[in-house]
């Protein structure tokens, strides 16, 4: 009855990418908070990294603005680094995640994995469902202003 | 106090996830559904419960027997939502995408025309 293939599978996220370009970049990329700040998003977000010490134990505090104004903090530790190789690092703000990150050269591109570990399916599960309810939530708003825009310019 | 049911809840535990499994293939009633697992009846009678409070399980009367039957269409509503928050990490790797591009070009554009 078990599942063997993987006893995480119920939750845990995993996505791949061979990015175009060499591993020396990506890695750097992925390692100076000034560089990290500029993709992380979401879209419309902007970011502020107070510590990031990339090294195990240490500290990555990255603060995520969102446009509305709400500040999203989030703590992480970083648990292992192999230069050029790895990254773990463990989110310690809601939700508890553990990160891995994994680079490989490809001639002049990078193969890199990402692989997010949560503590339970139940947690997973929370998280994925938050994460519906406000993107849903965003698109009622959304809808409910295209329709109010709509209604304003149908009356004369 | 009645707890809060739903779909979430119901997939968050491995037995109910197996219950699910089982009864896709075939519905069955709650003692064959027990007769598979090494926990108590009353243990499946009360995933079923669950189940059956979240809208994944249809009990069908027949005779003397209930048949828990899956109802799967609600499972394509956790489908949908995991999507999309795979798509947010993926965003992530997309903006650093565009932004490995944006970089190649500062320090290597020049050279390469």
């Amino acid at each position: 009855m078990e599942n063997r293939k993987s006893n995480t599978a119920d939750r845990e996220l995993f996505l791949s990418r061979t990015l175009n370009a060499p591993i020396a970049l990506v890695w750097e990329v992925w390692t100076q908070p000034e560089h990290i700040a500029n993709w992380w998003g979401p879209n419309g977000f902007t970011n502020t990294i107070t510590t990031m010490d990339v090294k195990a134990g240490g500290e990555w505090n990255l603060v995520m603005h969102g446009p509305d104004g709400t500040d999203y903090d989030n703590k992480s530790i970083f648990r292992e680094i192999i230069p050029y190789k790895k990254i773990v690092y463990e989110h310690t703000s809601y939700p508890h995640i553990i990160a891995t990150i994994e680079f490989e050269a490809r001639g002049e591109q990078t193969f890199l994995t990402w692989h997010m570990l949560f503590d339970s399916a139940a947690t997973f599960m929370e998280v994925v469902k938050t994460h519906g309810a406000d993107k849903g939530q965003q698109e009622n708003v959304e809808k409910l202003n295209a329709y109010l825009a709509q209604l304003k310019a149908g009356k004369p | 106090m009645k707890a809060r049911r739903d779909v979430y809840q119901a997939i968050a535990d491995p037995t109910r996830r197996a219950i699910i499994n089982m009864i896709a293939a075939k519905p069955q009633n709650v003692n064959s559904i027990a007769e598979h697992f090494n926990v108590t009846r009353q243990a499946i009678s009360l995933h079923v419960k669950i189940l059956t409070d979240c809208g994944l399980i249809v009990i069908r009367q027949q005779g003397r027997d209930r048949f828990c039957e899956a109802q799967l269409n609600r499972l394509s509503e956790v489908a949908a939502w995991v999507d999309q928050y795979r798509q947010h990490w993926e965003s992530k790797l997309d903006a650093m995408e565009t932004y490995l591009e944006k970089l190649k070009k500062e320090r290597y554009g020049k050279q390469k025309k």
